[in-house]
């Protein structure tokens, strides 16, 4: 069982102040072993918080981020997991999921996790999964500033991610739970 | 003698019916190393395997199981808990055909609770988080538990196993005793049970070592639990209460060496006896001598606690000339580091002493 913490576009403190308070009671030490962050956070605060949080800390560069040596995508393998990060403000058309797919593919990663649309979105293609945490504060995005805060909590458990997604919707935190395995003989590449 | 000895002792075991009386006396002589004498008697005379041979199999085979349905319900994370449920609900049908569609992954509404960030009381999220501070407490104190001995201590899958074993035992111990969870020491308490079950030289027991083995340190502890239990400390089952009764054990087996402790160089017995009880000697002397202190006090017709408060008076006892020679800090110093010692002498000498009158008025 291992927590993994997907987050971002945050975009404090210039479209807003904080985490929504709800999120931030949740949000304690002790319970996540690895964060991945889409980017855009976008000050240096913003990161250290996230340490508090949990040591294991990756991120990538969002195009409003303060701090430009973050890179602009990441791998990493989470037990039996590739997972890729990348903010997505890089993939064009913005969001578009066959574009998203090639960056997938690219990196050759089983997860994707990318953002800039503050949309939460978790999608299947044959290349593997695809998530977009949304915005953790409701920014206003390029496309909308009708923006649920949301971010995502994934159980990497063996062959198998269950995939939290939190979201806060009139004021209450409304949880849904995603299940997907990996078949043990994927990802030819 | 020793020759003598084991056959008496595995002549007693091999009865059908086993005369648990008979077995007490030949095992407070000391059992013999060898075989799974030791492992065999400890279990009949806690309580763990009953008198009647015949009906060893069933119980064994009974306990273990429930030790691992135990385990099952407690000890494993919610993930492995949700997976089996999930596991036990869909058909492969389903499976194939959600693994194969692209598109939108199915979401699922899920309750306020079942999630891992949940600070719901009631949710098994929340109350698993709560005990990963109480397991990292027990990693560490099994980490320095016997740290000279290869079994417990080292990186060997062999040393590992055995401290996942332990924590396993101490882990379930604290949940299903919330008032007293887990306390720094139970670790050395359980080691030397741990200890001799895994060593029986029967194969399907030391397998079952840790099964074994908590349900015989439940026993173990059972007249003695509360002295972990701060709360009670000052009341009638306390810490306290116990040390007054080795107090009052030591004035009248010597009331010089009594009168030099409590008030000459001012020792009370607080100030050593604390652990020394509530850790059953585990922290005093070797695992051998412990191994050898235990078949007395498991055994003895007085009772493992009763038996105990003599041995401590017999350690007092033991070194009475220096106790007498030495001030507060030097007693104290002494007492704190037991010195080595013959363990035959020391038990001969707790069984000789006057017993104690306040226990049979309070027992009465």
């Amino acid at each position: 069982m291992v927590l993994v913490l997907a987050i971002g576009d945050l975009h404090i403190p210039h479209r807003a102040p904080d985490l929504p308070p709800k999120f931030k009671s949740m949000l304690v030490p002790g319970k996540i072993q690895h964060i991945i962050c889409t980017g855009n956070l976008c000050i240096k605060e913003v990161h250290d918080y996230f340490k508090t949080l949990c040591p294991d800390l990756h991120i990538t560069r969002g195009e409003y981020d303060e701090d430009s040596h973050y890179p602009e995508n990441k791998t990493l393998t989470i037990g039996q997991f590739k997972l890729g990060i990348c903010h997505g403000h890089q993939v064009i058309p913005w969001g578009d999921l066959d574009s998203l797919a090639m960056v997938q593919r690219q990196l050759d990663v089983d997860i994707l996790v990318t953002g800039h649309t503050h949309q939460f979105k978790a999608y299947k293609h044959e290349g593997g999964v695809v998530i977009n945490p949304g915005s953790a504060t409701g920014a206003f995005s390029s496309f909308t500033y009708d923006v649920n805060p949301s971010f995502v909590l994934m159980d990497i458990d063996g062959l198998r991610v269950v995939v939290y997604v939190y979201e806060l919707i009139d004021g209450e935190v409304k949880v849904d739970k995603i299940d997907f395995k990996k078949t043990a003989t994927a990802s030819a590449h | 003698m020793l020759i003598i000895h084991y056959y008496c002792g595995t002549i007693q075991i091999s009865q059908k019916e086993i005369n648990l009386e008979k077995l007490q006396r030949i095992a407070s002589t000391g059992i013999p190393e060898g075989g799974n004498l030791r492992a065999t008697v400890w279990k009949l005379i806690l309580g763990y395997l009953p008198p009647s041979r015949d009906l060893w199999e069933k119980e064994l085979s009974e306990n273990r199981k429930k030790y691992a349905k135990l385990k099952e319900e407690l000890l494993l994370t919610p993930s492995e808990l949700a997976r089996m449920k999930e596991e036990a609900f869909q058909s492969n049908e389903h499976n194939n055909a959600h693994s194969d569609t692209a598109g939108p992954l199915i979401r699922h509404e899920i309750s306020h609770e079942d999630h891992p960030l949940s600070l719901g009381k009631a949710s098994v999220w929340h109350q698993y988080f709560e005990h990963t501070e109480i397991a990292e407490q027990i990693d560490r104190d099994l980490q320095r538990t016997h740290p000279e001995m290869k079994f417990f201590s080292g990186e060997s899958s062999f040393g590992r196993k055995h401290r996942e074993s332990m924590r396993n035992v101490l882990l379930l111990f604290s949940k299903l005793n919330p008032a007293i969870r887990y306390v720094q020491g139970m670790n050395e308490v359980l080691a030397p049970l741990y200890y001799v079950f895994s060593t029986d030289t029967d194969e399907k027991n030391a397998s079952n070592a840790e099964a074994d083995s908590f349900s015989c340190f439940v026993l173990l502890l059972s007249d003695s639990v509360d002295h972990f239990c701060q709360q009670l400390d000052n009341s009638s089952v306390g810490i306290l209460s116990t040390l007054s009764r080795l107090s009052d054990l030591l004035k009248a087996n010597d009331e010089e060496l009594w009168r030099h402790l409590e008030f000459t160089s001012k020792v009370k017995p607080q100030y050593y006896g604390f652990r020394w009880i509530t850790l059953l000697l585990t922290q005093e002397f070797n695992l051998q001598s412990i191994l050898r202190i235990w078949d007395s006090l498991i055994s003895s017709p007085f009772g493992i606690q009763e038996m105990l408060l003599r041995v401590c008076c017999a350690m007092l006892l033991c070194v009475k000339s220096r106790l007498l020679s030495g001030d507060f800090a030097a007693n104290l110093k002494l007492l704190q580091h037991y010195p080595e010692i013959n363990i035959e002498h020391l038990l001969q000498v707790a069984q000789d002493l006057t017993p104690d009158t306040s226990y049979y008025r309070m027992s009465s």
